[in-house]
C-alpha cells in the first residue's frame, strides 16, 4: 500500500492516463443540461484522475465547476443532465451504470464530505442513525452497526461516543459535526473520498483539526481523494497534485509544490497573487479583473481571455489543447510568458 | 429534567386556559348584546303578560348584571350543565352530548379521508414535479375553491340520486351502516381540507427534498424510498401536524353546512336551527365547546411538537 502510494505521489501530472486500479478515472468528462440548439453546457472536456490513496486537489471560484465534477463520480448529475466522456470509480463505470450499481457504490466504494455539516446531516434524527444508516443499508445487521458506529466516533476524536449516539445534531458544533461526517464518510471504509469544500463552513483552527484528521484517516484507510477547495494554500499543504478549473474546464494540472513557484496558467498566477499571503512582504493583493464565468457565458476559443492579460488574438481562435510546460499541463497558448 | 417538562406542560395547559376563559366570556357577552329578545322569540309571537316575561327572564339569568350572569353561567358550565334550551326545554348538556356522536365520527371520518389523500397527493407531486405537480396544483386550487354545500350538492346528485350507491340522508345505525351513510357528508367535508393539506404538505415535502441533507443521504447510497421516509416525510411531519390541529377547528365549524345538507341529527345540524330560532343557551354550549376542541387539539399539537422536532426547545432545554 504504503509503496504504491509513494508511486502515486512521485508522478508527474499525466493527463488522465487509463488506469483502471485508480479510484476515480474521469476522462474527456462533458456535461450540459437541455438538449440541441438550447443545450446549456456546464462541463467541457474534464479529465481528473486520484490513484489510490492519493489526495488530488480541485481548485477555482465558484461556478467554475468542481463541486459538478465531484458529483458526478457518484452519478449525481443535475436533473436533465447529459454526460459525454467516461468516468469510473475503481472498475465502476459510473456513467452508464444503473441505479442499483450506483448505490452500491455509494454505499461501498465512494463517499462525500459536504461543505456545510449543519446542512448535510438530518437535524431531526439522531448521530447514531446517521452513522449507522450507510452501515444498515449495506445489510450490517443493526447491533453490529451501532458498534461500528461507537467505534467510528471514537476513531474521530469525540468524546464518550456512547451518550453522542443518542444525541441530535444541533447540540454539537460545527468542528464536532463535521468529525461525524467524516465518521460516516469512513464507515463504509470506501476507495474514494470526495470532499466539497470540506472546512469552508468551520473557523481556522476548527479548519486545522478537521484537516489533520482527515488526512490521518485517508492514510489510515488508504483512501483515495478530492479534495475540491477555492483555497489554494490549503489545497496545497494536503495534496500531491493539483487541478485548477475555470468556466467548466481544466486549465492546469501540475504537482502541489511546483504550482506555488511555478505556475503555467494565467489563472492559476492570477489565484495565486489574488489570495492574501501570511508569510513574507506585504504585497498589495490583486483581484482578478471582470468575473467568474460558467462555462455557457465564456468567450470562444480561451475561456479565460476576456479576464487574462496576456490575452493575444490567437487565444480566440480555438480551446487551448493541454501541452506539458515545466512540471505542469496546461491549457495555454502562451504559459513561457507566465512562468518562463 | 423531568421537572422541566412539568413545569412547561403546566404553562401550556394554564395558557389553554386562559384562552378558553377568554373565548367563554366573549361567547357570553356576545349573544347578551345581540338585538332582539330571545324571551319574546321563545314566546313564538304569542302575546305574554310582564309577570310571564319576567319569570322567563329570571329563569334564563337574563335579569342579572354582566358579571353574576356570567358566573352563574360559567359555573353551571363547569358542573356541566349548559342551561335549558329555549326551544326544546331540555337540558343543553344532554342536547349536545347525544349528537355528539355522530358529528364526532364525521369529523374524525374526513379528517382521516383529507390527511390520507392530502399527503399522498402533496408526496406524489412533490416528488414527481413536472406535468404531475401541475395537475395536481389544478386540482388543489379547485377542491379549496369549492364550498362544501356545493360538494354536498354535487355528491349527493352523482352518487345519491344519479348512480345510487349511498343514502342521501341520515346516520345509519350500526358501525357498517353508520359509515356508509357518513361517507358522503365526511367527502363533501374533506374536499376544501384535502386542499389545503395537499397545498402544505407539497410545499413542505418540495422544501425538504431540496436540502442539503436529502442529497447527502442519497449520496450514502441511501434507496429512494427510505430517503423519502426517514428525510423528506420525517421532516416534514412538524408542518403538517400543525396544519392538521388547525384543520379540526373548521371541520367542526363544516358540520353546520354538512350536516344540513344531508340530514344529519348532529351539532352542526343543532346550530343551524338553534340560531335560527334564537335558541342561545345552545348556541353558547356549542360555541363553548367549539373552543374547548379547538384549544385542546392544538395543545396536543405543541405538546407533541418537541418529539418530532428535537430543536424545538422544552422550557428553554432541549430534549
Amino acid at each position: 500500500m504504503l509503496a504504491k502510494k509513494t508511486l502515486a505521489r512521485k508522478e508527474a501530472p499525466d493527463g488522465g492516463a487509463e488506469d483502471r486500479r485508480d479510484a476515480l478515472g474521469v476522462s474527456r468528462l462533458s456535461l450540459a443540461v437541455g438538449a440541441g440548439e438550447r443545450a446549456i453546457p456546464l462541463l467541457a472536456d474534464v479529465t481528473v484522475r486520484v490513484g489510490r490513496g492519493e489526495t488530488v486537489g480541485l481548485v477555482g471560484e465558484s461556478g467554475s465547476g468542481k463541486s459538478l465534477t465531484a458529483r458526478t463520480a457518484l452519478g449525481m448529475l443535475p436533473r436533465g443532465a447529459r454526460a459525454t466522456g467516461s468516468v469510473t470509480v475503481s472498475d465502476v463505470d459510473v456513467l452508464s451504470a444503473g441505479r442499483k450499481t450506483l448505490r452500491d457504490l455509494r454505499r461501498t466504494r465512494a463517499s462525500m464530505i459536504f461543505q456545510d455539516p449543519r446542512a448535510s446531516i438530518n437535524p431531526v434524527r439522531r448521530i447514531g442513525d446517521y452513522l449507522t444508516e450507510g452501515l444498515r443499508a449495506r445489510g450490517v445487521p443493526a447491533r453490529a452497526a451501532a458498534e461500528r458506529a461507537l467505534d467510528l466516533l471514537d476513531q474521530v476524536g469525540i468524546r464518550d461516543p456512547g451518550s453522542a449516539v443518542r444525541r441530535f445534531p444541533h447540540e454539537f458544533s460545527g468542528g464536532m459535526l463535521q468529525r461525524v461526517v467524516i465518521a460516516g464518510a469512513l464507515s463504509t471504509e470506501p476507495e474514494l473520498l470526495l470532499a466539497d469544500e470540506p472546512t469552508t463552513a468551520l473557523d481556522v483552527t476548527t479548519q486545522a483539526e478537521v484537516i489533520a484528521l482527515l488526512k490521518n484517516m485517508q492514510q489510515v484507510h488508504g483512501t483515495g481523494m478530492l479534495f475540491v477547495t477555492h483555497d489554494l494554500d490549503l489545497a496545497a499543504a494536503i495534496c500531491d497534485r493539483i487541478y485548477v478549473m475555470y468556466a467548466g474546464r481544466i486549465v492546469e494540472e501540475s504537482v502541489s509544490a511546483a504550482l506555488f513557484t511555478a505556475p503555467a496558467h494565467p489563472y492559476t498566477r492570477a489565484l495565486l497573487e489574488a489570495s492574501p499571503s501570511v508569510h513574507g512582504d506585504k504585497v498589495a493583493i490583486k483581484a482578478i479583473k471582470g468575473r467568474p464565468r460558467a462555462l455557457a457565458e465564456s468567450p470562444s476559443g480561451c475561456s479565460f481571455r476576456d479576464r487574462c492579460p496576456l490575452a493575444g488574438d490567437d487565444c480566440a481562435a480555438s480551446v487551448p489543447a493541454h501541452r506539458p510546460h515545466g512540471t505542469s499541463l496546461v491549457a495555454c497558448l502562451h504559459p513561457e510568458q507566465v512562468t518562463p | 429534567m423531568a421537572r422541566m417538562l412539568a413545569a412547561w406542560i403546566g404553562k401550556r395547559a394554564l395558557g389553554a386556559l386562559l384562552t378558553v376563559l377568554a373565548a367563554s366570556i366573549l361567547i357570553y357577552g356576545s349573544l347578551r348584546l345581540v338585538p332582539g329578545d330571545p324571551v319574546l322569540a321563545v314566546a313564538g309571537g304569542r302575546r305574554l303578560t310582564p309577570e310571564q316575561v319576567e319569570a322567563l327572564r329570571h329563569s334564563y339569568g337574563l335579569d342579572r348584571g354582566f358579571a353574576q350572569g356570567y358566573l352563574a353561567w360559567i359555573g353551571d358550565a363547569l358542573r356541566l350543565d349548559l342551561g335549558t334550551s329555549l326551544n326544546y326545554q331540555t337540558g343543553v348538556t344532554s342536547l349536545i352530548t347525544g349528537r355528539l356522536g355522530v358529528s364526532g365520527l364525521l369529523i374524525l371520518y374526513s379528517a382521516t379521508l383529507a390527511i390520507v389523500f392530502g399527503s399522498a397527493v402533496a408526496l406524489v407531486s412533490a416528488v414527481k414535479g413536472g406535468l404531475v405537480n401541475r395537475i395536481a396544483t389544478i386540482a388543489v386550487a379547485v377542491t379549496t375553491a369549492t364550498p362544501s354545500f356545493v360538494s354536498a350538492i354535487g355528491l349527493l346528485a352523482l352518487f345519491s340520486v344519479g348512480l345510487g350507491w349511498f343514502p342521501a340522508t341520515g346516520a345509519g345505525t350500526g358501525p357498517a351502516d353508520r359509515l356508509w351513510h357518513l361517507t358522503l357528508p365526511a367527502t363533501a367535508m374533506a374536499i376544501v381540507a384535502f386542499g389545503v393539506l395537499a397545498r402544505v404538505g407539497n410545499a413542505a415535502f418540495a422544501e425538504e427534498l431540496g436540502r442539503e441533507h436529502v442529497e447527502a443521504a442519497r449520496s450514502r447510497g441511501a434507496s429512494g424510498a427510505a430517503v423519502i421516509r426517514r428525510h423528506v416525510v420525517r421532516n416534514a411531519l412538524a408542518p403538517m401536524l400543525t396544519i392538521v390541529g388547525l384543520l379540526f377547528a373548521s371541520l367542526f365549524v363544516g358540520t353546520a353546512v354538512v350536516e344540513t345538507a344531508f340530514g344529519l341529527d348532529g351539532v352542526g345540524s343543532l346550530l343551524v336551527s338553534s340560531v335560527s330560532r334564537r335558541d342561545f343557551p345552545v348556541v353558547q354550549g356549542i360555541a363553548l365547546i367549539a373552543v374547548l376542541l379547538f384549544v385542546v387539539v392544538n395543545t396536543l399539537v405543541d405538546l407533541a411538537m418537541p418529539f418530532i422536532d428535537p430543536r424545538v426547545t422544552v422550557g428553554g432545554l432541549s430534549r
